[in-house]
């Protein structure tokens, strides 16, 4: 996809001119000209990669590796101050005699055990999920619109959105909204009415 | 670089030697050192040589995708630490990790380094999903990719949820117990797969060693194919870049 036009590096003295005379170099559309660089090892024509798209392009090496060592880092860095603070839980040794009340999937699961609160277990169990993971395979298949551009997409940005709102607002319904029996219970998020909330 | 001069000095000829061996390159100073770097560098050599400009604003991909497989790195070298010290054994496992908190040196960060990484890796799995959406970053040609990255979704959830019975203590036990119910209401697969997946009917030892070799060997591996294929594909579909 991408290729080679220009040379240099070689240390010849053609530098500057060479762009403007040599044909092959001269873009298919015109661009502002970069600005140049000085210093001895920059004083030949830099490597030229074009792509068909005639977009300007960067070296991965250094600056992108640069900003993944930086995220990366940063990530780390959050992690660790995360993790000297705040412990991972640990309860009681596991006893099967004894249900905790309510129990509850890990967190990221809580949408499917909402569900299952609310429609028949064949369908929120095992229909539905299986559902949206063919519908999502399926997606590029099904969406037959070319365009990338947001104003094209309405119908399937509005469609996803409501998809991402329903499964996040059944995680936070399930983490905070349900109580004992996992039944609804806001107290555990506002506190009883008339008594004030133990601190 | 071979030019530095280094003759008159064994030892720097000697340390300069050992580190164009390794390095074939130095420091980019031209466009060209940078692109023979990332070529002849192993690890460099994932990336392109070239992107386009647009495609690397760190607001067009948030490095989602990015930091979603360095949070796989960090759990895969915080796991095997947790490794040396945890046994899946229904008497043992939690012991262990009471000792990982309070006795082992650094045990209790790396746990909890391992289980805020894998929260965290499931958040930014789902947010660099919904970034390639909202892009339409998985439209032609990228259809086969974004399958791929529906499985590295659901082998990311499994991974986590494999993992958090590994400690033995009350939330485990139970969230297992309540997660694999799930699967019992399938029509007709749905107790046998329940069956097969804690190796009895209830969460016991049979369960642990399933879950710890899922965790442990089987998902990791799979999760880690798919992720090589998922970044091969990116490169050789070509990265979107800006709208
Ligand atoms: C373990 C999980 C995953 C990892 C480590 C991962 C990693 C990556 C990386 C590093 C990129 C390059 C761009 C970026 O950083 O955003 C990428 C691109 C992409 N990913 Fe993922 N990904 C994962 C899961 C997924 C999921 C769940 C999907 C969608 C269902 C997906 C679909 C895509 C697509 C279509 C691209 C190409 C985007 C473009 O060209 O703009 N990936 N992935």
């Amino acid at each position: 996809m991408a290729t080679v036009v220009g040379g240099g590096g070689s240390g010849n003295a053609g530098g500057a001119d060479d762009q403007s005379s040599v044909p092959i170099r001269q873009p298919v559309i015109a661009r502002p000209p970069r600005p140049r660089r000085t210093g001895p090892e920059l004083a030949s024509t830099p490597l030229v990669v074009r792509r068909r798209e005639e977009e300007e392009t960067v070296v991965t090496f250094p600056s992108l590796v640069w900003k993944e060592f930086l995220a990366g880092l940063g990530a780390f860095i959050f992690l660790l101050v995360v993790s000297i603070q705040v412990n991972a839980p640990l309860l009681q040794r596991a006893n099967t005699a004894i249900t905790p009340n309510p129990a509850k999937a890990p967190w990221y699961f809580l949408g499917l055990q909402e569900l299952l609160e609310r429609f028949p277990p064949v369908m929120a169990g095992v229909a539905f999920p299986s559902f949206v993971i063919i519908f999502m395979i399926l997606t590029p298949y099904l969406d037959r619109n070319p365009s990338r551009r947001p104003q094209d997409r309405k119908v399937a940005i509005a469609l996803f959105t409501i998809y991402l709102c329903l499964a996040v607002s059944f995680v936070v319904i399930g983490v905070f909204f349900r109580g004992l029996a996992f039944n609804w219970d806001w107290t555990r998020i506002l506190g009883h009415p008339g008594v004030k909330p133990p601190v | 670089m071979s030019a530095r001069p280094t003759e008159g000095n064994p030892l720097r000829a000697f340390a300069s030697q050992v580190w164009g061996s390794i390095f074939r390159h130095g420091l980019p100073t031209t466009d060209k050192v940078a692109a023979r770097t990332a070529l002849t560098n192993f690890f460099l050599h994932i990336h392109p040589v070239r992107v386009k400009k647009s495609a690397i604003r760190v607001s067009y991909t948030l490095c989602l995708g990015g930091l979603s497989f360095f949070l796989f790195i960090l759990l895969t070298i915080s796991g095997l630490f947790l490794m040396f010290y945890y046994i899946p054994s229904v008497d043992q496992a939690y012991q262990n990790i009471k000792d990982l908190q309070f006795v082992a040196t650094f045990g209790l960060v790396i746990r909890n380094l391992h289980r805020w990484a894998a929260h965290g890796m499931v958040i930014t799995v789902w947010l660099h999903m919904a970034r390639v959406f909202y892009q339409g970053a998985y439209k032609p040609p990228r259809e086969f990719n974004w399958a791929i990255g529906t499985f590295l979704l659901l082998i990311t959830l499994l991974l986590s949820f494999s993992g958090y019975l590994l400690p033995w203590d009350q939330l485990a036990v139970w969230a297992i117990t309540v997660g694999t119910n799930m699967a019992k209401y399938a029509p007709i697969a749905g107790p046998y797969t329940r069956y097969l997946l804690l190796g009895g009917r209830n969460v016991g030892q049979g369960a642990l060693i399933r879950f710890y070799v899922l965790h442990v060997v089987a998902l990791p591996l799979i999760g880690f194919i798919l992720m090589v294929i998922h970044f091969w594909r990116v490169r050789k579909d070509g990265f979107t870049g800006g709208l």
